[in-house]
């Protein structure tokens, strides 16, 4: 249960509205480095893929804040309840959110290397993948934002989408690199490019679980494990 | 920094988690409180109260001032009929299946088996020694080694003995208040009680002293059953195995603590415990 009431602590109120401002911060950082580095990918522009690359300092500037003043409103105030969950998941997300734009830069690097030779049409393979791993960016950080438990639950089965589509994609290059083994880098990278991809999709997963940890106070993470154990 | 994930992942090895054992109020409860209204005179403090304070467990009552949690507290031994015109006007109250405020009961002997605890240390102008005999004597004790024995035990049980052991004719006076509140707890304990009832035991104490009377609290849980009022809301986390929330004289929400600190039912402990009301 979260309450929209205000804390009689003004203090204790700033300070998890500046948490959650610098989350949202490092949300919108987040999703244009993965931008950049995609469209520097497709559009072979190397410039956008080096600031992609030059984003990722910043971002990871911002996780270590967010980790400070989580701490730092844990020591200060004890939250509980809704607010705890709040300060706990906004830690969380910062560490998820590192990472895509970790791979963001990978695929930064991967889109500089593939510039550096003339275009592979297979490129176009990427494109539902991208589609998909960023819209479950989107659709995971919203829900988190709004702390809607129900929209972030509808978040996880995308994520088998995700997987089935890596898996299609890596199997329609290895086949182009029996036919065209002259090709091979470039279609490893392809390959690497659709991986980082699947992992966007891992931590958006990620992020949705956290959002409804925050929002109804429900671990639902490894239940596929659970289940079978 | 960039981490360049790995390739292959390997599948967990099957596992148990471990769960932290969150104890259930399976036992029959030692105070059950049914249908309860209270008044001074005419001006009515609890209303329709159902509770059961489950054995050898911590319960914590915690509500704004005024929500009647120290009032209810004071109906279990019945400290409450010192006070003219205050009275359970409906409901029950009992201990272990027993109506307290039945025409029979001896009120002395009620208090013997729930004993309590008040917001300041209160010792007698007296020696440790008398001070946690006093309760003893009244009783009718005379036997010296027998005293002896359990004043020892209860000053031990109040994690006090090794502080006093060596000045027991010392005046109460001496002691810091919060060996002298651990004093008054052993007091409490020398006659043997069943219920040990607390009303902000801390909220005079320095941190130091409330960290040593809450883990004693924490400990007297395995032989006691103990309700504890507090406005500390991490001292009910933190040595409460149960926690019931009022307010406006209403109970709102009971339950674990874990449970209640983490997740509360209700809007209105969810807003009070996160500090939104109060």
């Amino acid at each position: 249960m979260l309450s929209e009431q205000k804390h009689t602590l003004g203090t204790f109120e700033h300070a998890l509205e500046n948490l959650r401002n610098n989350v949202m911060m490092m949300a919108s950082q987040t999703e244009r480095s993965l931008n950049r580095a995609l469209k520097g990918l497709m559009d072979r522009d190397d410039k956008l893929a080096a600031l992609a690359i030059a984003d990722d300092e910043e971002i990871d500037q911002l996780e270590k804040q967010i980790d400070k003043d989580g701490i730092d409103l844990l020591l200060r105030f004890q939250p509980v309840a809704s607010d705890l969950r709040r300060v706990v998941s906004a830690m969380k997300l910062s560490s998820n959110l590192e990472r895509m734009a970790d791979q963001a830069t990978n695929i930064a690097r991967k889109a500089r290397k593939l510039n550096k030779h003339p275009a592979l049409p297979e490129i176009l393979l990427l494109n539902p993948m991208i589609d998909h791993a960023m819209a479950m960016f989107r659709d995971s950080v919203d829900a988190y934002i709004r702390e809607d438990a129900q929209a972030a639950r509808a978040i996880i089965p995308q994520d088998d989408a995700l997987d089935k589509m890596n898996a299609q994609v890596s199997r329609q290059l290895i086949d182009r690199m029996a036919r065209d083994p002259e090709q091979l880098r470039g279609y490893i990278n392809l390959m690497f490019v659709a991986r980082h991809l699947e992992r966007v999709g891992d931590h958006a997963t990620n992020i949705a679980e956290d959002a409804v940890y925050a929002a109804a106070a429900e671990d639902i993470r490894h239940q596929q494990v659970a289940a079978t154990a | 920094m960039v981490i360049m994930e790995k390739e292959t992942e390997h599948p967990a090895p099957p596992f148990e988690p471990q769960k932290v054992a969150e104890p259930e109020p399976q036992e029959k409860a030692m105070i059950t409180v049914s249908d309860v209204d209270f008044s001074y005179g005419a001006h009515q403090v609890l209303f329709d109260v159902n509770l059961e304070i489950p054995p050898r467990a911590v319960t914590a009552f915690i509500g704004p001032s005024g929500c009647g949690k120290t009032t209810l507290l004071r109906c279990f031994n019945r400290m409450n009929d010192l006070i003219d015109g205050a009275h359970v006007s409906a409901g029950r109250i009992e201990l272990e299946g027993h109506d307290i405020n039945a025409p029979d009961i001896d009120v002395v002997e009620l208090r013997r088996r729930v004993g309590m605890v008040f917001q300041k240390s209160n010792p007698f102008p007296k020696s440790i020694y008398d001070n946690v005999a006093y309760g003893l004597r009244v009783l009718g004790a005379t036997k010296k080694s027998r005293i002896n024995e359990a004043v020892e035990k209860s000053l031990r049980a109040a994690a006090l003995w090794g502080e006093v052991k060596d000045r027991l004719d010392s005046s109460a006076y001496g002691l810091s208040g919060g060996q002298q509140q651990r004093l008054c707890i052993a007091r409490a304990l020398a006659v043997e009680p069943e219920v040990i009832l607390m009303d902000e035991p801390c909220s005079a104490l320095d941190p130091i002293a409330t960290a040593k009377v809450e883990e004693l609290i924490y400990q007297l849980r395995e032989n006691f059953t103990i309700v504890i009022v507090t406005h500390n809301m991490q001292q009910a986390g933190r040595c409460s195995n149960y926690t019931a929330f009022f307010y406006l004289g209403r109970l709102i929400e009971f339950g674990a603590t874990s449970k209640i600190f983490s997740n509360p039912s209700e809007r209105q402990t969810e807003d009070y415990i996160t500090g939104r009301f109060g």
